[in-house]
């Protein structure tokens, strides 16, 4: 019992303190893939840490057995006993609808996960195949070039994947400029981005509330877009994308408030394309990452590990993984 | 499926390019110079995209005279429409290579690429 809090508590630290610290760390953008992989494992290690936590507490009072219950054990400890029929059959009852509660909460959520899931799909495959239909080829690419004054180029998933130019958009655009654009747009779905895109706004539209969701989704927007940028920049130049992108955006101004703001910050793109951090810097963003990474990764681990041998502050006489306790 | 698809697209291109009203006849007819396809597919075909709402028709004796439910700068526009908004439709999953920006962050842009510009001239 005593590891489910400790799990508990270890998705509420990373949950509390994720947002700001890795939107801080991520978001110069120096290495985008790494800090993408980053709020990716904070955004599972979470719901993982919980439903581990949840898993332990429901299996807990099934395996351990009567135990002393101490003032300042964790309040989980005392409902394990609870659980475990110390306190009378009410609360026992009490505690097993909640716990079922919980669980059939969870249920409903991946339910309504899955079925955003599913729907996005599908809206995003008919705008693909809408684009096909309506636009033209692109002699000597895979872009469909969509008849429009708007300056625009995109790239949707579908069957097959589309890249989208307007019209508008390909006479602004000379040609190394247009292709750059194009192999940002492929690198978008070289790299599936569209699939994480799906996964991480699926959860923040339907947990809101839950700010490592709703930012983590803009931040690695945010980032997948500075990694098709580097992408683009290797085979053209980061001249060649630096000026696409002021080539597109001196058209793509609109009056202030309109359309609402930048989602995937084009002057944070812009800047690290004209400046870029020098090698130290890079590889100091890079350890800090890495570091990040492994302690969100092992972070359960350990958690599980230290509250199972008692180092942690999470009261190790009620670890019921402790082979004596289980033995006895 | 896939295929499907692509013959969908080829007949909406022929019909949108016709700028006429076209039986299935006129369709195969045309088709049948590029490819090898049977009038039966076509005809399937058009039904089909009749059903999704692409074409609108009009029985003319004993064939029907098919039609496009919008012009190809109709769909278009609605597409480019849907694509500018999708900031506010998470449900359509798309990578912009440009958000649309403001004038401030667009001076503030300029102004990173001058910065940038002088400083590769001067070194």
């Amino acid at each position: 019992m005593s590891i489910a809090a400790c799990l508990l508590l270890y998705g509420l630290v990373v949950a509390t303190l994720g947002p700001r610290l890795l939107t801080r760390w991520t978001r110069p953008g120096v290495a985008p893939r790494l800090g993408v992989a980053v709020w990716l494992v904070a955004i599972i290690s979470v719901p993982a840490s919980w439903a581990a936590a949840a898993v332990l507490a429901l299996v807990a009072p099934t395996l351990g057995s009567h135990q002393p219950v101490r003032i300042l054990d964790s309040c989980l400890a005392a409902l394990e006993a609870v659980a475990a029929g110390d306190a009378g059959v009410a609360l026992q009852a009490g505690l097993f609808a909640l716990t079922t509660g919980a669980v059939a909460a969870a249920g409903f959520l991946v339910t309504r996960i899955v079925r955003w899931l599913l729907a996005a799909r599908a809206r995003t495959h008919d705008h693909a195949r809408m684009a096909r239909m309506a636009g033209r080829q692109l002699p000597g690419s895979d872009a469909v070039v969509v008849e429009s004054p708007q300056r625009l180029a995109y790239c949707v998933a579908g069957r097959p994947h589309a890249i989208v130019v307007s019209q508008g958009a390909l006479d602004t655009l000379d040609a190394p400029h247009l292709a750059a654009v194009l192999a940002h747009e492929r690198a978008h779905l070289d790299g599936r981005h569209h699939l994480v895109l799906a996964a991480t706004r699926g959860l923040a539209g339907t947990l809101p509330k839950v700010p490592l969701f709703t930012t983590g989704a803009a931040e690695v927007a945010r980032l997948l877009e500075m990694c098709a940028d580097d992408t683009a920049a290797r085979a053209h130049g980061r001249q060649t994308v630096l000026g696409a992108l002021l080539a597109l955006s001196g058209a793509a101004t609109l009056p202030t408030g309109a359309l609402g703001a930048t989602g995937v910050g084009v002057l944070d793109r812009a800047e690290r394309l004209a400046e870029p951090v020098g090698f130290a810097q890079r590889w100091r963003a890079r350890a800090l990452l890495t570091t990040t990474l492994a302690l969100l990764t092992a972070g359960p681990v350990i958690t599980g590990a230290l509250s199972a041998t008692g180092l942690a502050f999470c009261d190790p006489s009620l670890a019921f993984c402790d082979p004596l306790t289980i033995a006895r | 499926m896939r295929g499907f698809g692509e013959l969908e697209t080829v007949v909406m291109d022929r019909i949108w390019d016709s700028g006429d009203t076209v039986t299935v006849r006129d369709v195969f007819e045309g088709l049948k110079t590029t490819r090898e396809i049977a009038y039966t597919t076509v005809m399937s075909t058009m039904d089909n995209l009749y059903r999704k709402g692409w074409l609108d028709r009009d029985r003319q004796g004993k064939a029907y005279l098919y039609w496009p439910a919008l012009s190809r700068e109709e769909y278009s526009a609605r597409l480019m429409r849907e694509a500018m908004d999708s900031g506010g439709d998470p449900g359509l999953v798309l990578t912009r290579f440009l958000e649309q920006i403001d004038d401030g962050e667009s001076t503030r842009l300029r102004k990173v690429v001058r910065r940038w510009a002088s400083g590769t001239d001067s070194g």
